[in-house]
């Protein structure tokens, strides 16, 4: 490795190593009374059984031809830590998603070459989603990844410096010939730009967390081991029996990813300043249907564009004004702050936001289950400790899917 | 992921159809008067949330069926899907709607409209997804 290699590579490895001790120091076990297996209903044992299993089958996104291609994934990987895509040569993908705040960055909203208006959410486990960012304005990971990149207060490059940077770096035009079979000067820049995306993809593919204590209490429900439930801690139980009964959480936080992978409106304020508003799931329908990207063009390595019925598909309706994408909420106790805003600093602060929820505040058009639920503090606690039970234990991530080693190595 | 589909509603199921016969193993609605049938079943089976499907929809009527619409709503959370399926005809009185999603666990109504001598007749079905 030449020093030039190492002094790029010790970022990365520094963060990687972060991110064991992250995870390990805040994966402290909440404080439970195990050992009594509450009296779960048939109803309730099939709604805590949709929340699994975890992880669900990792298959590879047929739009992205070098999707779970270990070579990509490790070319991504060079690319997501390389702050030359970016106007003054210190942005980076990771800046903004962290290895050791679980690939966000614990900011509010997060600044790139300035700050923008939204929180960044985690990677992790961000392969499972459907829709990307909080608008859902892009429709795969690789053409979500493309889009930081331009914005001028993100990345701030034009898409000729990916190319020309895939083109002229001899360790990544190595690499780019190695996983897509040519040289990269001999591709348009919208090419080169698409590639890029699809290696990032390949590399933010690898990042999924492990099962938690919810999903060993999940499985030991599921094959009827009393036993081994009632390890579970009762404040947990209680806590989940509420997430999917009086609190209607399991309404969209649902699914092994405790998520539906859609758009919600939740009260969340959307005016960036007076007058002027975040349009949310809107701007994303309409960016998405714009995106030269998208699912529907060339772009798409799936022959008969499967991947591209949702767009295809996808209804601009008045009511996603104020709609941000449902997050998943695996290692949500980790991931503060909140919203797409990062307007609720704590988990308390969200649980009180839907205790006193402010109905004038919800879209007259959107979903009309949602009351405030009026929680007492002891179900505050319970509910928090069931959340801490999403948290994957040290070292956090299935480290043998990072493709760190093939990327510390010179591409020969 | 698996759901169970349990249908919980609606009109009568087939008997006393009209001219033709709907395919087996669909689910079967028709008309007050019985001049109208159609069956639908969902593809892939059973339904599910958060997973794009088709609905095959087979039609039975008296008159020719000039046009057949397709949608899903939550009566109780009063909102639709965020998609907007897609029709086209795959023979004869049978249509495929594609791009449909159900986006959240719950009781959810299938909505068909059937042109028939310039009139839209409407049935409704519900089903609980979980």
């Amino acid at each position: 490795m030449n020093a030039t290699r190492a002094r790029r590579l010790a970022p990365l490895l520094a963060s990687l190593a972060a991110l064991a001790v992250a995870v390990s120091c805040a994966a402290a076990p909440a404080v439970g009374d195990a050992g009594r297996l509450l009296d779960f209903s048939d109803a309730e044992r099939q709604a805590i059984l949709a929340h699994g299993p975890w992880p669900p089958p990792l298959v590879p996104d047929p739009s992205n031809r070098v999707s779970g291609n270990p070579e990509a994934a490790a070319l991504g990987q060079r690319l997501f830590f390389d702050g030359r895509l970016s106007a003054n040569g210190r942005v980076a993908c990771v800046s903004c998603h962290a290895p050791p705040a679980l690939f966000a960055d614990r900011r509010k909203v997060s600044i790139g070459l300035s700050a923008v208006d939204r929180n960044a959410p985690s990677l992790v486990n961000v392969r499972f989603a459907r829709w990307f960012g909080w608008d859902g304005g892009s429709d795969s990971l690789w053409a979500h990844s493309i889009r930081p990149l331009t914005d001028p207060r993100e990345h701030g490059i034009a898409l000729e410096q990916v190319a020309t940077l895939l083109a002229t770096d001899p360790d990544l035009s190595c690499r780019y010939q190695k996983v897509f079979g040519r040289d990269a000067a001999g591709v348009s820049t919208e090419t080169a730009s698409a590639d890029a995306g699809k290696a990032l993809a390949a590399f933010q593919e690898t990042l999924v967390s492990i099962p938690t204590r919810f999903d060993a209490f999940r499985a030991a429900l599921e094959r009827g081991d009393g036993a081994a439930a009632a390890r579970y801690p009762e404040n947990a139980q209680r806590g989940l029996r509420m997430f999917v009964g009086k609190g209607n959480c399991s309404t969209c936080h649902v699914g092994p990813l405790f998520s539906n992978r859609e758009f919600a409106d939740t009260g969340i304020p959307f005016f960036l300043a007076p007058g002027i508003v975040d349009p949310g799931r809107y701007g994303g329908i309409v960016r998405v249907r714009q995106d030269a990207f998208n699912q529907l063009g060339r772009h798409n390595d799936d022959p008969v564009r499967a991947p591209g019925t949702a767009t295809r598909h996808v209804d601009l309706q008045q009511k996603n004004f104020g709609e941000w994408k449902v997050p998943g909420l695996r290692n949500v106790a980790l991931t503060a702050p909140y919203m797409h805003n990062g307007s609720l600093a704590t988990l308390r602060e969200v649980l009180g936001h839907y205790s006193e929820l402010d109905e004038d505040r919800l879209h007259a058009d959107g979903e009309k289950i949602l009351r405030p639920l009026r929680l007492g503090e002891a179900e505050i606690g319970d509910l928090l400790a069931f959340l801490d039970t999403l948290t994957s234990p040290p070292p956090g991530l299935m480290m043998d899917l990072l493709p760190t080693a093939r990327a510390r190595e010179p591409c020969r | 992921m698996k759901r169970t589909a349990l249908l919980l509603a609606a009109m009568a199921a087939a008997a006393g159809a009209p001219a033709c016969e709907l395919p087996p193993g669909g689910q079967q609605i028709a008309n007050r008067d019985g001049t109208l049938a159609l069956s639908y079943r969902p593809d892939p089976a059973p339904l599910a949330i958060d997973r794009p499907f088709s609905l095959l929809v087979h039609v039975c009527s008296r008159a020719p069926v000039e046009s057949l619409t397709v949608d899903a709503h939550m009566p109780e959370h009063r909102h639709g899907m965020n998609y907007k399926p897609g029709i086209a005809p795959v023979g004869v009185g049978a249509w495929r709607a594609s791009g449909l999603l159900l986006h959240m666990p719950g009781k959810w109504e299938f909505l068909f409209g059937v042109r028939v001598n310039g009139k839209t007749e409407r049935l409704a079905h519900a089903v609980l997804v979980r």
